[in-house]
């Protein structure tokens, strides 16, 4: 019975403080540094008023622009910005339409073409050379916090992308969301290509089939979390759609409670169930038990493989028994078989 | 071919579809920063739409300021021939509707996994848009009605103003269209043997075998698939510039049957079989918050609520073999165990609010601060049954009191299962920018997840041992108490037909690997660091970040661990009319002590003291696990990932983007386990775009995925007095000397390893094409992977002599070959009218070794008068080739 007291010995294992005397070192000592490198920076001179926009350039009015840029305006007419910009402005500078975006426009017209005047006006393409700081802050004129809390130090700010590296904000080509490409997937595969590669394996998620998109998991505007997730954890946003998984239950299994991709890759796989290895082999990365989970499964167990098939690596393998995998709520399920 | 899934238009899908297809449909639903169900679309409608004509008087394309090619937009009418109805709404809309022929009936589940093509009359693809120039609307959108990949949607509103959001969206899911049933009802929470088949089995296991064969061999196979259905509401309330409000509601519901693996006694490990698991879930989501954004300050509020119910709590089964009662030797009698029951998936309820604020700080360092404060908790308390449906078990060693009984709840530890988990969150950020060229960020982050359950214990408190018996319990049984509880420990596995190694007491040797505590799982993590971003050039930034994430765990082997991770980025944006990203990271991953044997005090061998005889066999109290394995998520690891991405215009038409990753983690204490994994890609894309009729693009990847692994495969027992290669073995060092590789247990003589590793390539290639007034679009997509796992080991070891011949040194390889071909020519008819021609040629080939012949040998046995091996009912993915036309119609409205 001695070792029944191990009561006592598991509670010594239970969480010590949190954070700890040297966790809140360390987390006040990296805060002590960003304030240093700061102020040892020594800020610019009193920063200038703001620069004009445009060179000092004035409003013109959205019939002068469409006089020129007919088949823009055509295009431009059918989009949401068109629509609150001229049936329902908000504020002043909705109003200016075009030039809400644009800038003011007056010394744009003074020489439209030539492209040493492009700083007359703000524009959203790689021709046209506005640096991307300052069509950001164009765009978040309107579109700060929200949504876009996050953006600033996002893994795609961080990377210098525009948000018209995204958004088409003159045409409708998408659904919604005023996308550069037709959908939401296409957009993001302009760029994450890997992940489209997932998505044509045998198991994936429903993307290329058009009934979830990346945005149903993933913030592309920041979030909290390093992966531009829209729950503050994997599992949470995996339960959003699998509430089933959420548990808690009577018998959990402790990697699953943990981050669902332990075993699963979210996007796409070779193996059914998305899982990241084939079965038993993803088991036996952690189980290494006194019984069967340690025994190599091979070729000459599976069924016309040899005089000795194994129900371990057969169909389910592992799951042939421990079905309730992802956790059991009957009393005798703390090997997940029932 | 028998189907089990749901009736194609479910309530739910009624309701809302009468109230919606007269209109149409509408637009999306969540956020991007919440909730789920972005998109109302299907494989269908993204065909049609691809085959639009571009605006012909659209300037030559642009490109991102990343540098890749906006597609050019589509032709919408021009301002003149907007239409008008009388009252003033300006309309604008199109429905595509026609008639699919050829091999779309497949019922390949490959084929059929998440898209619903059929044979006959199709409506899809209904869009109209409705404004006032008072900034009213109503957009509606609908597709694949009837099918099981339905949508429809419905905004309305005042732009800027307030909007109101309807939508349904049904998914399929199919698992298997290859299932052969044995039961009657599947679907439902009671399957009930067909006919020719004996609940319980029959005296002869043979006969039971024969007749299961025959049956499975010669019922027609069933599809299992489910149907996500999902409606909803969302109302968005612009008070002002600054202010927002929204509320939303949603209404899932989950249906149908799934292949499910269920199996008998004996530790786990007797006559496992397919049965068919019911799905009949309903999820309730709402959700409502506040935005507030204005000159310095942002602020967003939102409360979230899930209310996950299944409602069916239970399944029970027929099972068709006779199961010997191991380990419980008075009752029932052989035959009495006809059925197995699980207890399903839990009703479940989360709530979290949250709060998130920045603040600017102009006059500090032209900074920010972000604070984001979370709080949530996940609940269920299900009522717990019994540990099996066979009353009047009894044991050796054993008395059940009175209301004791295995088959009632008087046998619980409690009857409910107080299941709570509480989360939170809190996430800092100060941004300053000390110069007009860097900007620095401190970052924290604190996340826990609390499991505050109550433990369980797996013991009946109205059962008692009986004393003096010689078994191998003993005298010194009598009256454990345990977590406050006294009783007979353990649990009958598997409707009680379990050895009585899992009901302590009446275990023949070795004792003590009944598990009676059950464990609760929370971490906390820390996250912490400064990053900084330097602006070299007006082009070009350098970035750095420096990151320790701190993780604690209760009730794992580890308790503690720490990653340290830095990173460097770098972009130039102009690079001869191209971008470079190229970012590297180091990670470093350690921890507290690893505790390979922690769960131990969770085991009934708890109870007594390790026998100290020379010669006992004290396996069960000195081993649990290896000792020198490490789970991955666990163990130390250095890691290094790389991007890099190239974007370039080559030409003002042609743009070219191409990237690389890679990511190799090495786990250096692992000398057992997961060792090492890598994921490589590259990529390449290039996309042509030299007019309005013409567009062209090509894409590759390719993908490497490695995996490395390794175990030593159980062998003896460990034996006091046992003279090993470690030395003797006394009961102060068996505990040390059992788990330890090279001892007697983890004979080095036993290891193995295993490589597995996944090759894929994906090609992609497309035209549009316009030619007068026709268009003509095609895509093609092509997706090889292959997956090889090998392995290793010594002959004698883990495999012996004779099986070494069929066990090679390799699976055969998973093998699959997917390619999509989407064809369409859209010639217009009149102003209003269109015909477009589909083609679609789609097929799938598929080799997992899991279910090699499996479809004709269900029932796998090497001994006809013992239970099977296993019986696979689900054949697994089976090759397919689907070639299919519609003739579709295209109407302006």
């Amino acid at each position: 019975m001695s070792k029944l007291s191990s009561d006592a010995k598991t509670s010594m294992k239970q969480l010590t403080s949190f954070p700890s005397l040297r966790t809140a070192i360390i987390a006040f000592g990296g805060a002590a540094v960003v304030l240093v490198t700061s102020i040892l920076a020594k800020p610019d001179a009193p920063p200038p008023p703001p620069e004009p926009l445009n060179g000092g350039a004035t409003y013109v009015g959205e019939a002068v622009c469409v006089a020129c840029h007919q088949t823009q305006n055509k295009q431009f007419t059918h989009t949401v910005h068109a629509n609150a910009f001229r049936l329902n402005p908000k504020n002043d500078l909705q109003k200016h339409s075009c030039e809400a975006c644009h800038g003011p426009g007056s010394n744009h017209l003074k020489d439209p073409i030539s492209p040493s005047n492009r700083v007359s006006l703000i524009g959203y393409t790689k021709e046209w050379g506005t640096p991307v700081a300052q069509q950001t802050a164009m765009c978040m004129n309107c579109h700060e916090g929200g949504q876009r809390m996050f953006w600033q130090g996002s893994p795609h700010a961080s990377n210098q992308l525009s948000c018209s590296d995204c958004h088409n904000p003159m045409a409708k080509v998408s659904a919604t969301g005023l996308l550069k490409k037709q959908t939401i997937n296409e957009t993001c595969y302009t760029c994450h290509q890997q992940q489209r590669a997932d998505f044509a394996k045998r198991s994936h998620m429903p993307l290329p089939e058009g009934k979830i998109s990346c945005v149903d998991c993933h913030n592309p505007h920041g979030s909290t979390s390093k992966t531009m997730l829209k729950t503050d954890s994997v599992n949470e946003t995996c339960y959003s759609c699998h509430a089933e998984k959420r548990g808690p239950f009577l018998w959990e299994h402790a990697p699953v409670r943990e981050n669902c991709l332990s075993c699963h890759n979210a996007h796409g796989s070779n193996h059914e169930k998305l899982l990241t290895v084939a079965r038993p082999f993803s088991c036996q990365q952690c189980h290494d038990n006194t019984n069967h989970q340690s025994n190599l499964y091979n070729a000459g167990q599976l069924v016309g493989g040899g005089a000795a098939p194994s129900t371990r690596i057969i169909g389910r393998a592992c799951q042939n028994c421990h079905s309730q995998i992802h956790g059991s709520n009957h009393p005798a399920g703390a090997r997940f078989q029932r | 071919m028998k189907t089990n899934f749901l009736p194609r238009v479910s309530g739910l899908a009624l309701g809302t579809a009468v109230a919606l297809t007269p209109l149409g449909a509408a637009s999306p639903f969540a956020a991007t920063d919440a909730g789920v169900g972005t998109v109302l679309a299907n494989k269908e409608s993204a065909s049609a739409n691809a085959s639009r004509s571009a605006d012909p008087d659209w300037p030559v394309a642009k490109h991102t300021p990343t540098g890749q090619m906006f597609k050019l937009p589509f032709n919408v009418p021009k301002l003149d021939d907007i239409k008008k109805t009388a009252s003033g709404w300006e309309y604008s809309g199109q429905m595509e509707f026609g008639y699919i022929g050829g091999d779309a009936d497949e019922r390949n589940a490959q084929y059929r996994m998440y898209q619903d093509i059929d044979q006959g009359a199709y409506l899809n693809n209904l869009s109209l848009l409705l404004k006032k120039t008072d900034g009213s609307f109503v957009d509606l959108t609908a597709g694949g009605a009837g099918r099981r990949d339905q949508y429809y949607g419905l905004n309305f509103g005042r732009v800027n103003a307030w909007s109101v959001k309807l939508y349904f969206n049904e998914i399929p899911h199919v698992f298997t269209d290859t299932y052969k049933n044995l039961w009657s009802d599947v679907g439902t929470a009671n399957l009930v043997l067909l006919p020719g088949l004996t609940a319980g089995g029959t005296a002869s296991t043979a006969a039971d075998t024969a007749a299961v064969t025959s049956k499975a061999l010669s019922v027609n196979p069933t599809t299992l698939g489910l149907a996500r259905k999902r409606g909803g509401v969302r109302l968005d309330l612009t008070l002002s510039s600054a202010w927002k409000l929204f509320a939303s509601y949603a209404l899932e519901h989950r249906e149908g049957a799934r292949p499910f693996g269920a199996v008998w006694g004996n530790n786990g490990g007797t006559a496992p079989i397919e049965i068919a698991e019911p799905i009949d879930y309903n999820t309730q989501d709402i959700s409502a918050g506040v935005i507030y954004s204005e000159g310095l300050n942002a602020f967003n509020f939102r409360w979230t609520t899930s209310l996950f119910k299944n409602k069916l709590d239970t399944l029970t089964f027929q099972e068709p073999f006779r199961i010997a009662p191991q380990g419980f030797t008075t009752t029932p009698a052989a035959g009495a165990y006809t059925v197995g029951r699980f207890d399903l998936t839990p009703s479940n309820q989360a709530h979290n609010a949250r709060a998130e604020y920045t603040r600017k700080l102009p006059d500090f360092y032209k900074g920010a601060f972000t604070a984001v404060v979370s709080a949530g908790t996940w609940r269920q308390n299900d009522n717990l049954i019994p540990y099996t449906t066979v009353p009047g078990i009894t044991a050796p060693n054993i008395t059940i009191l009175p209301g004791g009984d295995w088959s009632t709840t008087g046998s619980l530890s409690r009857s409910s299962a107080k299941g709570v988990i509480d989360t939170r969150l809190v996430d800092l950020t100060l941004s300053l920018n000390p110069t007009s060229a860097l900007n620095v960020k401190g970052k924290a982050r604190y996340h826990e997840t609390d499991n505050n359950s109550d433990p369980y214990y797996a013991v009946n408190p109205n059962a008692v041992y009986v004393d003096a018996d010689g078994n191998a319990a003993g005298n010194q049984t009598r009256g454990i108490s345990y977590g406050g509880f006294t009783g007979v420990w353990g649990r009958p596995l598997n409707d009680a037909t379990g050895s009585g190694g899992l009901l302590f007491g009446t275990a023949p040797t070795p004792t003590g690997s009944v598990e009676v505590k059950n464990h609760l799982y929370s971490t906390k993590q820390f996250r912490f660091g400064p990053t900084a971003d330097y602006q070299l050039t007006k082009t070009s930034n350098l970035s750095g970040s420096a990151e320790r994430e701190i993780m604690e765990r209760t009730n794992r082997e580890r308790a503690r661990t720490w990653d340290d991770r830095y990173k460097l980025g770098y972009v130039n944006r102009a690079l001869h009319n191209s971008t470079l990203r190229a970012s590297y990271e180091y990670g470093q991953r350690r921890g507290s002590r690893y505790v390979t044997a922690y769960y131990e005090d969770t085991f009934s061998g708890a109870f007594i003291p390790m026998p100290t005889a020379i010669g006992t066999n004290v396996t069960s109290w000195a081993v649990r696990n290896n000792g020198g394995l490490r789970n991955y998520e666990l163990s130390d690891r250095n890691q290094h990932t790389a991007n890099v991405r190239l974007d370039t215009m080559i030409r003002p038409n042609l743009d070219a983007g191409i990237s690389l990753q890679m990511r190799e983690s090495r786990y250096p204490d692992a000398a057992f386990g997961l060792g090492k994994s890598s994921q490589d890609s590259a990529n390449l894309d290039l996309s042509y775009q030299p007019s309005p009729k013409q567009n062209l693009y090509g894409f590759y990847s390719y993908q490497q995925g490695r995996a490395r692994q390794a175990s030593i495969q159980q062998a003896n027992n460990v034996t006091i007095g046992a003279v090993t290669a470690l030395g003797v073995i006394t009961p102060e060092n068996a505990a040390i000397i059992g788990p330890t590789p090279g001892g007697p247990f983890y004979s080095l003589g036993n290891a193995w390893g295993a490589k597995s590793i996944d090759h894929n390539h994906v090609v992609g290639a497309g035209v549009k094409q316009e030619f007068g007034k026709a268009t003509l679009n095609v895509d093609y997509t092509y997706s090889l992977g292959r997956t090889r796992i090998a392995y290793q080991y010594a002959v004698g070891g883990a495999i012996n002599a004779a099986n070494a011949v069929f066990a090679g040194y390799r699976l055969p390889d998973i093998a699959t070959d997917i390619s999509y071909l989407d064809a369409s020519l859209r010639f217009p008819l009149t102003d209003r009218l269109a015909l477009r021609l589909v083609y679609r040629n789609q097929w799938e080939a598929v080799r997992d070794f899991h279910y090699q012949q499996v479809d004709k040998n269900p029932v796998v046995t090497a001994n006809v008068n013992n239970p099977p091996t296993i019986v696979v009912l689900d054949s697994g993915p089976k090759d397919y080739r689907a070639n299919w036309f519609g003739v579709m119609f295209q109407i302006k409205l």
